[in-house]
């Protein structure tokens, strides 16, 4: 789901009724920050063909797009497009409202008080807008489509920011050390590796190789015929480092997709859908992706390379040692 | 060795080669090209947990192929959590709205060192601010 280039479609027209619904609430709640009711549809529109009609999402009927519609952060998206007009009372509120917390997620980010202040003064000029285009101003406003939160999309924003900040200083650092520190999320220790057995020293350097491209072809394919879902989680934990209760706060809502994805047939759910997602639950949504994972590499390992048990065990002791390094693993998969 | 045992032995090195591999593989990951990444506005849904079971599907599936918006909603997923129990943000009081101009063009001025340019060309003066310059003129 990036950008949109494409041109907004017409909203079905059973959907009027909403938007003037929302339009008129917009107002009653804010009537001074001159947003008129075709700039607000228009920002719907290009929403709703965003998220929901999309080239990847295919056709969507009228009850997902009145669904979405009642799903966005109406009041939030129409302080943002009062800003994105230049409104003054908008920006007033605004700058009420969420200065002092842009302040706070700058100084959490940034490793000065100066850089945080320099974060949030790109950040206004940035929501302002500084480029014309067919005269007129483009506010950093207009891509905000109320979906999430407002705080949550300002908290991207600084963000990114930041990391462009730090890639235009001289001293360049990569994204990952640049990150890597921030706020408390420093990785978890990982797996401890396992040391190979004394028959390591028995199998030759060609059956070892032979192991090794079966090893990374089985484990490639295993990971590769997990669903989406299944390898973000993964991703998260192994790659990413993320701890059980950052993923937790992921699944934190009742209605999250990824809960929904994991939870389809646990009996519990049915009967307590909006139960709390412990650091334990996720551990073991872990434990069932591993045991799936271990059967599929295994079977390939049977099945396509012919090997035995005792092989298998080789090759998983194998591929903790051989992968931790990068280099093996590159040559590897293109060689 | 019995065969509970022998099952915990190989999930357990399952879980050190999926581990391995999946940083290993990581690594490789393209995080040049950001022009088809997903935006900030879909990325801060995302991790929020706004988006519906279709709206994320998409999203999922690009974020299990692409490193950099791994990584980045990996960031945001933290930052959330440590902004977790911010509050929401007070009513307001009432009071005169300073000028928006005012706001940015302080701003500016830190950054660029003046604040005029065509930017706020497009701020017109109210009519008590010329009353006041013609004052001033005369």
């Amino acid at each position: 789901m990036t950008p949109e280039k494409e041109q907004p479609q017409t909203l079905p027209d059973s959907c009027e009724g909403i938007l003037n619904e929302l339009y008129a609430a917009c107002v009653e709640q804010a009537p001074n920050f001159g947003v008129d009711s075709e700039t607000l549809c228009e920002s719907l529109r290009k929403s709703v063909q965003k998220f929901v009609v999309g080239p990847s999402n295919g056709e969507a009927t009228e009850a997902e797009i009145e669904k979405f519609l009642k799903s966005v952060k109406i009041g939030e998206l129409f302080l943002a497009l009062g800003c994105s007009i230049g409104n003054e009372r908008a920006w007033w509120e605004f700058d009420h409202q969420h200065r002092a917390y842009l302040e706070r997620v700058a100084r959490h980010l940034a490793s000065s008080d100066l850089n945080a202040q320099e974060v949030v003064d790109r950040v206004y000029v940035e929501l302002y807008g500084t480029r014309i285009v067919d005269g007129r101003r483009v506010s950093k406003f207009a891509n905000y489509s109320g979906k999430g939160s407002i705080r949550g999309w300002l908290r991207t924003v600084i963000w990114h920011s930041l990391v462009d900040m730090h890639r235009a200083s001289p001293d360049e650092v990569s994204l990952d050390e640049m990150t890597e520190n921030v706020g408390e999320g420093h990785a978890h220790s990982s797996f401890s590796e396992t040391e190979l057995g004394g028959e390591d020293s028995m199998i030759d350097e060609i059956a070892k190789n032979r192991y090794r491209e079966a090893t990374v072809k089985s484990i490639e394919s295993a990971f590769s015929g997990l669903e989406d879902h299944e390898k973000l989680l993964l991703l998260y934990y192994h790659a990413e480092n993320l701890k059980l209760r950052e993923i937790a706060r992921l699944v934190e809502k009742p209605e999250s997709p990824l809960r929904k994805w994991f939870q389809r047939k646990s009996a519990r759910r049915k009967k307590d859908p909006g139960s709390r997602i412990h650091e334990s639950t996720i551990m073991r949504w872990l434990e069932k992706t591993y045991k799936k994972v271990l059967q599929t590499f295994s079977a390939s390992l049977v099945g396509d390379f012919e090997m035995d048990e005792k092989e298998v065990e080789i090759c998983l002791e194998l591929a903790t040692a051989d992968l931790a390094n990068p280099d093996i693993y590159r040559n590897l998969v293109t060689g | 060795m019995n065969n509970k045992e022998h099952t915990n032995r190989d999930e357990q090195l399952i879980q050190n080669a999926l581990g391995a591999f999946l940083r290993a593989r990581n690594g490789l990951s393209n995080v040049d090209s950001e022009s088809q990444h997903l935006d900030e506005d879909v990325l801060s849904a995302f991790v929020e947990g706004s988006l519906s079971e279709s709206e994320a599907k998409p999203v999922v599936s690009h974020m299990a192929d692409c490193g950099y918006c791994l990584h980045v909603s990996a960031e945001l997923i933290k930052l959330d959590l440590a902004f977790a129990d911010e509050a929401r943000p007070a009513a307001l009081p009432e009071a005169e709205p300073s000028k928006v101009s005012e706001v940015l063009g302080g701003i500016l001025s830190r950054i660029f060192g003046t604040n005029d340019g065509a930017v706020f060309a497009h701020e017109e003066k109210s009519e008590d601010e010329n009353v006041d310059a013609e004052k001033e003129d005369e």
